[in-house]
């Protein structure tokens, strides 16, 4: 059970939450009973089901705690199967969640969203601006996530989350993938799900780096350009992908435009992993000479990712000149690999004044 | 200070190296591993990238308090 804390009024309520470290350092929605317990009712779950152990601390993740997270960080009920199946996939061990939080390094996970639960779940954002804010469910989701990850698993900056800089994205980074505009099959049916599930991916990655690529339809080598442009911003010689053993997941969300160039060029989500996965790699005496130490991987040209399977692509965003590729921290015991947990729709009851009140 | 911890559970002697700005994180991973008095040792930060004559000097200075700790006296 949770302890509930009382308090003179909202403003007292908000400003102890804050000194408490409970919050991401904004203002939260006061996470009372009846907000929870709405919350709760609409999941139609038992709230002392314990869904994982979220380190460092160790703390044991109930339908409760997650619904009070979920609560705080402006989530409607409808956005909560997303967030449970978030929290599900985190506390997996291969997610290796304690050392990501305690990591110097500026990791953030990020969800991927697919399958009905896209429309279903409050209507998670694909398009424009889809890794920015104006987007209720996305950015409510991630920050669920992200509460739960301060609140449960105990991540506090300069005690138990140790990153130097930290990053944006620790506020909240969820987005969906644009199933409609993309040329490739969803990116979850890759990881075994069929199309009518839903599914949320999860990989700790560094926020979004940009990709400039302008296509030219007159040019026959125009996806082989486009290849070589991501592939060169996914083998950072500074990223630790590249010095690391090439271990970790890494995604690239093509624009809806980059991907019809790469399909019309007659490839397919597996092809684009392995010319990507064969192209994003760096003459070991390149980094040498950056970094004298903790160089890892053996031969003379090193790869950003070892493993062609652990480059997820899909599509999102805005039509346009811009795709964006996001390394990763590429440590931990299972070397910074991708989670996935189907987000169960049919759990959730429909309780039409709770979206009224909420 | 996991490898310190993970070798103290199955009885081995041991003594995590913790440099000072990571103090307070190996405080609250040994309170959260329920290993609070998990034995560890404060060196100071930065002990990486210092050099090899400076890590040689710090490991000097550190040697017999390491042993003796190791050692139980």
């Amino acid at each position: 059970m949770s302890t509930w804390l009382t308090a003179a009024d909202d403003d007292a309520a908000l400003e102890q939450l804050h000194a408490d470290g409970c919050t991401d350092g904004l203002p939260v929605v006061l996470p009372t009973a009846s907000r929870v317990d709405r919350m709760l009712v609409a999941a139609g779950i038992d709230r002392e089901l314990v869904i994982g152990e979220m380190g460092p601390l160790g703390g044991a993740a109930t339908v409760e705690k997650i619904a009070i997270a979920a609560v705080m960080a402006g989530c409607l009920p409808d956005h909560f199967p997303v967030v449970l199946a978030a929290v599900r996939a985190v506390c997996q061990p291969a997610f290796d969640l304690g050392e990501m939080q305690g990591t110097t390094h500026c990791i953030a996970p990020l969800l991927i969203v697919n399958g009905p639960a896209r429309a279903a779940c409050g209507g998670i954002a694909s398009g424009f601006g889809v890794m920015g804010p104006g987007h209720r469910a996305n950015a409510s989701i991630g920050r669920a996530l992200r509460l739960a990850m301060i609140n449960i698993g105990g991540a506090h900056p300069g005690v138990s989350d140790m990153a130097l800089h930290g990053t944006p994205a620790k506020f909240t980074f969820c987005i969906a993938e644009d199933e409609a505009a993309s040329p490739f099959p969803p990116l979850h049916t890759s990881l075994g799900y069929r199309a009518d599930q839903s599914a949320v991916t999860v990989v700790g990655v560094e926020s979004p780096h940009s990709v400039f690529f302008t296509g030219d339809a007159d040019d026959p080598q125009s996806a082989e350009r486009l290849l070589d442009t991501i592939a060169k911003v996914i083998a950072n010689p500074g990223s630790n992908n590249s010095h690391l053993g090439g271990t970790a997941a890494v995604v690239v969300v093509l624009n809806p435009e980059h991907a019809q160039v790469l399909a019309h060029a007659g490839h397919t989500r597996e092809s684009l992993q392995q010319t990507l996965s064969a192209r994003a790699v760096t003459p070991r005496a390149t980094l040498a000479a950056l970094n004298t130490k903790m160089l890892m991987g053996t031969g003379d040209v090193l790869p950003a990712v070892r493993n062609p399977a652990n480059l997820h692509l899909l599509t999102a965003g805005g039509p346009g000149l811009y795709t964006m590729v996001m390394p990763s921290w590429c440590a931990g015991p299972h070397g910074n690999v991708a989670v996935h947990a189907e987000i169960e729709l049919n759990q959730v009851c429909a309780v039409p004044w709770v979206r009224q009140e909420a | 200070m996991r490898d310190g911890i993970a070798l103290a559970r199955r009885g081995r002697p041991a003594l995590a190296f913790v440099t000072s700005e990571f103090w307070a994180q190996g405080n609250f991973v040994a309170q959260a591993s329920g290993m609070p008095d998990v034995p560890r040792l404060e060196l100071p930060h930065p002990v990486a990238g210092s050099g090899v004559a400076a890590m040689q000097a710090l490991a000097l200075r550190i040697r017999d308090e390491v042993l003796a700790r190791l050692a139980g006296t």
